[in-house]
């Protein structure tokens, strides 16, 4: 009796994800349920899984899941009960039922309708299904109720009765506007419509205020109003109330657990329903976002909140608005991890900083005594790595420490993964903080940016750091200040100061390394073999050899990249000493445009004798 | 890449550097730049003097089949010279004041001196001398298509009256207004 008219059939085949509504969260779950109709066992429910959700309690049967299963909206539970069980009896859960409650909407028709996709008639938006039956009524864009199918009306109003928000504010307003209404426009056509009272607009029957001019609208006509006032006697303010009405005899399921976990699921049952989710959906639902500001002046002079639809272009305006909103909370969310990464990255770099100290100095030990100014010290290092770490796992680090150049597996894992982490500390960066004057530590950072370039000769073993410049003669200073940045990982170098550290770097480098500025603005660093005389000389040489080449052939020549090389060659030119041919001139194919090429030659004009026509 | 001397088809020695593609392209550094605009300069004007040419329009380098697809497009090499560079040596010979822009106020066509105004009023005084004309009244016409071919048939009336300006400020020549247009009186000259 209570399980036919309180519950609605589900297709238990379908998982319990997917049955869910949008906003509808799932609890906990049980299997070996069985119920109980009134005080009767139901004789087709004595084997199932319960599930509790946020806002229904579904129960899919095991042997019959399509058409013994069947979902309870946890809005008609007004007590619960629990029975803990005695010898052969199961532990029970008591679930009575809101006798008040009108069974309407469980013709299975609304069921299908809140799981197929519609399109909304006002706004043509296409409303996607998975919406329970109370939010499937309404657009989500625009707010306008799902208007009536044509041909049954009845069905609507019942759903609308059902689907009314249940805030105490609507049905305190409700009453208050009608009472004020004055009857629809008798001349109109279209008895749906209502006319505004300032302006006269006729407007859609669900509007609560003018579209045109946001005028309260009188809620007149005849349908709407008993709509209204159907739910309102219908539907009580708060169900949880209405305990003195209730037989409890007839109108209560059982829960029985077989097979345990029935007091888990108590205890959450309870939650959920403490939690009222269903109800703070409505309110939330009824008088969404900006117009619940809205207030309607009664003649007393105070102002009471009005209940409005969102509808209308401000309602979708409101709609975008609500979504960006949520959208940018999600983004700022999700940089906030990133920030507090950001905060662990310099432990990290600790970390890694220690752990490559540790590793370094036993062999440092072992191997040579430290062979320039070194930041860090082997001696002082070991000696605090011995005072944190256990004697067991120093003496193996001391037998290990004999053996040259042999280091334990750990080591050589730990020194690989940091590697690739881009943690490669052979030593630790030079910091403005570790050399007070400014002048050395230029001349600090030149000689780190020297090792950084052409790679450090006194690594330690199973390290090969290839310097950046090693394999290429000229690079971009856009490349080098990232890699070298990168290879300190902690206290990077401000652009000024790596132009200032250049200054100095070819009296660490050998062959001393310069830095050449293009007439483009380009910068680049390079050895010797790429200053301008000795490029310059090179292509006229290889000119002089082939007679012509294209710029992608001298670049390939170079191994530079071809925009250097474009650079270069137009330097080149700048002193006359080649001279172009743009492909783009010819009579037949070439092509026009930037897809031809220069095709670069030696200029062999410069003193040019005329040797063409003469007259006299 | 051999760079040698070549006739035209219209008995034309055309330079060696003609033969070389980078002729053909705009240099970009200055000092090529300058001695490639100079050689086209000069080519242009011997070309024109060779086949007696006193126009130069942009339209030539667009269009093939013109008076100057000789110097203007080397079929040995594949090379044409691109209307935006003819624009620039264009620009050049005006600037040099071997050339004008006629019509004016445009940058697309020009009216070349191979011969400076000044020669040209020289010719035109000589000729007249040489055959009798002096001090009769020649109208334009007279003098730019004469019965026996002059060195000054096919002259444009520009130019005309540019070398007939130089007479006129020496006193050898007058403007004179006649029936169907002007006309000029030639004066044995004062000097």
């Amino acid at each position: 009796m209570a399980l036919r008219r309180f519950t609605i059939p589900v297709d238990g085949t379908i998982p319990i994800p997917a049955l869910l509504y949008n906003y509808e969260e799932l609890l906990a779950s049980q299997d070996n349920v069985g119920i109980y109709d009134g005080l009767q066992k139901a004789p087709n429910h004595q084997s199932g899984t319960i599930h509790v959700s946020s806002h229904r309690i579904l129960f899919v049967n095991s042997r019959k899941p399509t058409s013994q299963s069947f979902s309870l909206d946890l809005v008609h539970v007004t007590r619960t009960n629990y029975y803990a069980g005695l010898f052969k009896s199961s532990p029970k859960v008591t679930l009575y039922l809101d006798g008040n409650f009108v069974a309407s909407s469980n013709s299975g028709n609304s069921v299908e309708e809140g799981f197929e996709s519609w399109v909304c008639e006002v706004c043509d938006h296409r409303n996607s299904p998975g919406l329970s039956p109370a939010t499937a009524r309404i657009c989500a864009l625009c707010g306008v109720p799902r208007s009536a199918i044509p041909g049954s009306p009845q069905p609507q109003a019942s759903i609308l009765s059902t689907s009314l928000p249940v805030s105490p504010a609507c049905l305190s307003a409700s009453p208050s506007v009608s009472s004020r209404s004055v009857t629809p426009n008798p001349t109109n056509g279209d008895p749906t419509s209502i006319a505004c009272t300032a302006c006269t607009f006729l407007n859609h029957p669900h509007l609560r205020i003018c579209e045109i001019c946001s005028t309260p609208l009188p809620s007149a006509t005849g349908s709407t109003g008993s709509n209204s006032k159907s739910a309102s006697s219908s539907r009580p303010a708060s169900p949880l109330q209405q305990d003195s009405v209730i037989d409890p005899v007839n109108i209560l399921i059982k829960l029985s657990f077989r097979k345990g976990g029935d007091k888990a699921f108590y205890n959450i049952l309870r939650r959920a329903l403490k939690a009222q989710a269903w109800e703070g959906r409505q309110i939330g639902k009824g008088p969404r976002s900006g117009s619940s500001s809205l207030g309607v002046p009664t003649p007393d002079g105070g102002s009471i909140p009005v209940p409005l639809r969102r509808s209308g272009i401000d309602g979708i305006m409101r709609n975008v608005e609500a979504s960006a909103q949520s959208m940018e909370t999600d983004l700022s969310d999700a940089f906030k991890d990133l920030e507090a990464l950001m905060v662990k990255a310099r432990d990290l770099v600790h970390l890694a900083r220690e752990l490559s100290e540790k590793l370094s100095a036993p062999s440092n030990n072992t191997t040579k005594p430290p062979s320039h100014s070194g930041i860090l010290s082997p001696w002082t290092s070991s000696s605090s790595w011995d005072s944190t770490s256990s004697p067991t796992s120093s003496s193996m680090f001391a037998t290990t420490s004999f053996v040259p150049f042999a280091e334990p597996e750990e080591a050589k894992f730990i020194r690989s993964s940091l590697a690739q982490l881009g943690l490669q500390l052979s030593n630790a960066p030079v910091t403005a903080d570790m050399i007070q004057d400014e002048r050395k530590w230029i001349e600090e950072l030149a000689r780190e940016l020297a090792g950084v370039l052409q790679g450090s000769g006194d690594e330690g073993p199973g390290q090969k750091s290839v310097g950046i410049m090693k394999e290429r003669g000229i690079v971009g200073l856009d490349e080098i200040w990232g890699g070298w940045n990168r290879a300190r990982g902690v206290a990077l170098i401000p652009p000024s100061t790596f132009l200032q550290t250049l200054q100095h770097l070819p009296s660490y480098t050998s062959p001393p390394i310069r830095k050449r500025t293009f007439h483009s603005g380009l910068q680049v660093l390079h050895t010797p073999p790429y200053t301008h005389a000795a490029f310059a000389a090179r292509i006229s040489g290889n000119l002089m050899i082939s007679g012509v080449q294209t710029t992608s052939q001298i670049a390939q020549e170079e191994n530079i990249t071809i925009s250097l090389a474009t650079e270069m060659i137009s330097a080149v030119e700048a002193d006359g000493v080649i001279c172009r041919d743009d492909a783009s001139s010819a009579i037949r194919g070439g092509g026009s445009g930037s897809g031809s090429e220069l095709i670069w030659s030696l200029n062999l004009f410069q003193d040019y004798i005329w040797d063409g026509h003469t007259f006299d | 890449m051999e760079l040698t001397t070549r006739t035209t088809p219209s008995d034309f020695l055309l330079p060696s550097i003609h033969s070389a593609p980078p002729f053909f392209t705009e240099q970009p550094a200055p000092s090529t730049r300058t001695l490639f605009i100079d050689n086209w300069s000069r080519l242009i004007l011997a070309y024109a003097r060779h086949r007696r040419l006193f126009t130069l329009r942009v339209e030539d380098a667009e269009v093939a089949g013109g008076d100057w697809d000789e110097i203007l497009r080397n079929e040995r090499i594949n090379r044409r010279v691109l209307p935006s560079y003819l624009s620039s040596l264009i620009a050049a010979l005006v600037a040099n004041n071997v050339a004008v822009y006629e019509p004016a106020k445009q940058t697309r066509s020009v009216l070349l001196f191979w011969r400076l105004p000044e020669e040209w009023a020289d010719v035109l005084h000589s000729w007249a001398t040489a055959s009798g004309q002096l001090n009769t009244i020649l109208t334009f016409y007279e003098i730019i298509d004469p019965p026996v071919p002059s060195p000054l048939s096919g002259l444009p009336i520009p130019l005309l009256r540019r070398a007939i300006a130089v007479l006129t400020r020496s006193g050898r020549a007058q403007i004179i207004g006649v029936a169907d247009g002007e006309g000029v009186r030639l004066f044995a000259g004062t000097k």
